[in-house]
């Protein structure tokens, strides 16, 4: 039987080296004070602050400052002891065992223990409730028994090797079991964990005010120190207008801001009194899903011309301005197994390839330079329900120009959200983009495995091999192996053209010099705990 | 004054109809969009079961009709419903935001009101000189201004560069002072061209000249007659700038980072949070026909002419 616990203290010891020299400070933190958080909340007027309820990105930023989880994702990308300090796994890897840290309190008062664990997970699961977003995260779940007051063991009913990592999500935070059972649905307005700072006020779309946990003894080992956070404050405002965000920080309105435009980047890093913190977000990089159902996507050949037809080098750099990378492998450069090394270089634009293969199979010039065949046009829609977010229309309006040159007719279908899912579920679209952020590849099985994904799914690949692949990569216990599955699986989805990955996003920060300790966590998510300001 | 009454009563009344036919078609057009609410309340991990058994919940299930007298008749009670997404009293989350947007729509009018006439009237009594000219330019420099284009420009200016006003947040005064100089600077130019028209139109009139020739100061020439003459079509664009006011509180509370129905609305129609968008939609119209109304009453106040026929 493998010894977890032995292996968590080991991956954890070296770790606290790196991460207390990478805190040596110039000078000694200063506790106190308040940091005004620019968020790029987009133009919602409701927070939902329930972690097991909220895929939204902006939001997850700020449940990692209230909840903890029971165990952290680790810069190698394994996972280290946490609320959690050690846990076996069974040999037929269906159960595990945790073992949790004794004199962890929530903010409410009540203790952190295997009662609590088991109720949060049992929360997710249950299925007499509206699902919640975190359901597929804890995979085959079975149930939790409670051992003892610090040991608690998950049940799954068959093996789900995605499990450690999808702990270690904001999505899995630990909410106190007692403001559960208080609040009920009404938890999202007044969270309670056993984070660094605890709630402390909200005005809906606007701001979320919290304070300093005074009570704080359990950081991660990834962090710079164990104690409460410096901060006595931190106040996180919605700005969902980026020059707004901007002018704010510029101004110093607030001390820091988040989802800085390429456009800034540049200039932020060579403004005095301003610095640029960013590291790559662990994502489904945002790819573009041709909808494999429908012509003229059922021909392979045809997406081979479509994709040729694209110059994403040019495309990426002219529409970033050279702030972050192309994107090659569905799921991003740092993510266990991502194949971006190996599909490097993997095809290369090719106009006149693209209008051979489309003369050769019938598709011939018509009215504007578009192609037809039997009476219909080479058009492509491509459907929308973000606007520009990540600038992600400025993509496809470049594509469109590219790929008018070998005949297609790209064009953008702008919806609301009920009607933009309405069309992904009843296949009425050619075209669409989507990223996911996710610290496991398994993430690949939510689009691309067709009774594991709902039915708005952007992707509609259907391939019996990828299915297989997949499959066994949720039941793997070995990681080179397992390793091995997800890398077939992306070079599969790019050979075919299943999908098209167009960038890799970094997370990136713009804060003032009088911010100090900053840092952005394994999966790309901002950790306030280690902040302090100077005078 | 029976007649007076009766002008009411009439206003009343259609005041009333507007209200309804608003409301219902907004339902109309919500129902017949494509996209099921139970879904998106639902998320994506929802079986078939647990998105029917929300459609029960929500209502959604039953024929068009019946859902339609069941918001009719609630709404007579005055209650507005639950919102789908956050199961809130949909009051209680217009509530939350309607102050934000009010103290905007108030402040920005007063703004269109002082800085439109006012300048209106100068751009008038300089009718050909620099001061007609300087005034003219600015204004129609602001009424081609898009408003998200104005406020960046206004947050770069003053909360960037100046650094004298703050650009983000709804609360103080002084986070009032850009959007409100925003949106009502940009209402101030249409209104300011429509004063100095009217005001030179009416300084053509003969009664002016006779009023001149009795040797009655030009400034209680200007201001008791003239003005009193000119402000009826002034009036009348005023109802229609508030609506836009109210509509243009959708783009600039965004981008001020604001409060308000505005971002509410855009919020709950991306969830087709029916109850909320309803609502939200109540609010503004009778905010417009509650204008309007005013508006038609103070055409009695300025022209003693209209106060019979109405």
């Amino acid at each position: 039987m493998l010894h977890r616990r032995q292996l968590a203290t080991l991956l954890a010891a070296p770790l606290l080296l790196p991460a207390g020299a990478r805190a040596q400070p110039t000078s000694t933190p200063k506790p106190g004070g308040e940091l005004s958080f620019g968020l790029d909340g987009a133009a919602v007027s409701s927070f939902v602050l329930d972690p097991h309820d909220s895929g939204f990105a902006p939001h997850n930023r700020v449940f990692r400052s209230i909840y903890d989880s029971l165990v952290v994702l680790l810069p190698d990308q394994n996972v280290g002891p946490w609320l959690a300090t050690a846990w076996e796994i069974s040999p037929d890897r269906r159960s595990y065992t945790f073992t949790l840290r004794r004199g962890v309190t929530f903010h409410d008062g009540t203790p952190f223990n295997a009662a609590a664990v088991k109720a949060n997970l049992d929360r997710v699961a249950d299925a007499q409730s509206r699902p919640l977003t975190a359901l597929p995260d804890i995979g085959p779940y079975a149930g939790s028994e409670v051992l003892a007051e610090d040991r608690v063991r998950i049940d799954l009913h068959r093996p789900f090797e995605p499990l450690l990592r999808n702990l270690s999500k904001t999505t899995l935070g630990i909410i106190s079991p007692a403001a559960l059972a208080k609040h009920g649905a009404a938890i999202a307005q007044n969270p309670v964990g056993t984070g660094p700072f605890r709630f402390v006020s909200l005005v809906q779309g606007v701001e979320i005010v919290l304070e300093r946990n005074p009570d704080y003894r359990w950081a991660p080992p990834t962090a710079a120190h164990e104690g409460p956070a410096y901060l006595q404050r931190l106040v996180f405002r919605n700005v969902p207008e980026e020059a707004t965000r901007v002018a704010a920080l510029q101004s110093r309105q607030v001390h820091a801001a988040d989802g800085i435009p390429p456009q800034n980047i540049a200039a932020l890093r060579s403004a005095s009194g301003f610095r640029l913190v960013e590291k790559e977000l662990l994502n489904l990089n945002y790819t573009l899903y041709l909808n494999l159902n429908k012509a003229p996507w059922d021909d392979e050949d045809v997406r081979r011309a479509f994709r040729l037809s694209l110059d994403l080098d040019a495309l990426v750099r002219v529409v970033y301005l050279g702030t972050l990378p192309r994107a090659w492998a569905p799921v991003s450069p740092s993510i266990f197994a991502s194949a971006e090394k190996e599909l490097r270089g993997s095809w290369k634009p090719d106009l006149a390839e693209a209008i051979r293969i489309l003369d050769a199979k019938g598709w011939r010039p018509g009215a504007g330079g578009i192609r037809e065949k039997d009476g219909k046009r080479l058009t492509v829609s491509f459907a929308d329900t973000q606007g520009n977010r990540e600038k992600r229309l400025d993509v496809i309006q470049f594509a469109r120009r590219q790929v008018a040159r070998a005949g297609f007719d790209l064009s953008i279908d702008s919806q609301p959200n009920s009607t933009y899912r309405q069309k992904l579920a009843s296949g009425d679209y050619d075209l669409s983009g989507a990223s996911q952020f996710a610290p496991d590849p398994d993430v690949l099985a939510r689009l691309h495995l067709p009774d594991q994904r709902v039915a708005s799914s952007v992707a509609k690949t259907n391939d019996p091999e990828i299915s297989r692949w997949l499959t066994e990569g949720q039941q793997e216990g070995d990681p080179e192996k397992r390793a091995d599955l997800y890398n077939r699986t992306q070079r599969r989805l790019i050979e075919k053209t299943y999908a098209i990955p167009v960038y890799v996003l970094p997370y990136t920060i713009g804060i003032t010099t009088q911010v100090n300790g900053l840092s952005i966590d394994s999966h790309g998510f901002p950790e306030f705990h280690g902040v302090w300001l100077n005078a | 004054m029976p007649s007076h009454a009766s002008f009411l009563l009439r206003r009343g009344l259609s005041s009333v109809l507007v209200i309804i036919g608003t409301v219902t078609l907004v339902f109309l057009i919500l129902y017949w969009l494509p996209g099921d609410p139970a879904e998106l309340v639902a998320g994506e991990n929802a079986t078939r079961e647990s998105v029917a058994r929300i459609r029960v919940l929500l209502g959604t299930d039953r024929p068009l009709w019946i859902q339609y007298l069941a918001y009719v008749g609630d709404l007579a009670r005055g209650d507005l419903g639950t919102s789908f997404a956050t199961q809130e009293p949909v009051s209680l989350r217009l509530w939350a935001q309607f102050p934000a947007t009010l103290g905007l729509t108030l402040l920005a009018s007063a703004v269109a009101i002082v800085a439109g006439i006012g300048f209106g009237i100068l751009a008038a009594v300089n009718h050909g000189n620099w001061v007609d000219h300087a005034i003219q330019n600015v204004m129609l420099f602001l009424t081609s201004m898009p408003s998200f284009w104005l406020g960046i420009l206004l947050i770069l200016l003053f909360s960037v560069t100046l650094q004298w006003l703050p650009a983000i947040g709804s609360g103080s005064l002084a986070q009032l002072v850009l959007p409100v100089a925003c949106l009502g600077l940009i209402a101030a130019g249409r209104l300011m061209r429509m004063v100095r028209d009217s005001v030179l139109d009416v300084l053509q009139e003969p009664f002016v000249t006779t009023l001149r020739a009795k040797g009655l100061p030009e400034r209680l020439v200007l201001f008791r007659h003239v003005l009193r003459n000119a402000l009826i079509p002034v009036i009348t664009l005023f109802g229609i700038i508030v609506g836009e006011l109210l509509s243009g509180t959708v783009v600039v509370e965004s981008l001020f980072a604001r409060q308000g129905i505005g971002r509410l609305l855009v919020d709950a129609l991306s969830m087709k949070d029916i109850p909320v968008i309803q609502g939200a939609v109540l609010l503004a119209s009778i905010s417009y026909v509650l204008i309007n109304l005013v508006v038609d009453l103070s055409y009695a106040r300025i022209d003693p002419r209209l106060r019979v026929e109405g």
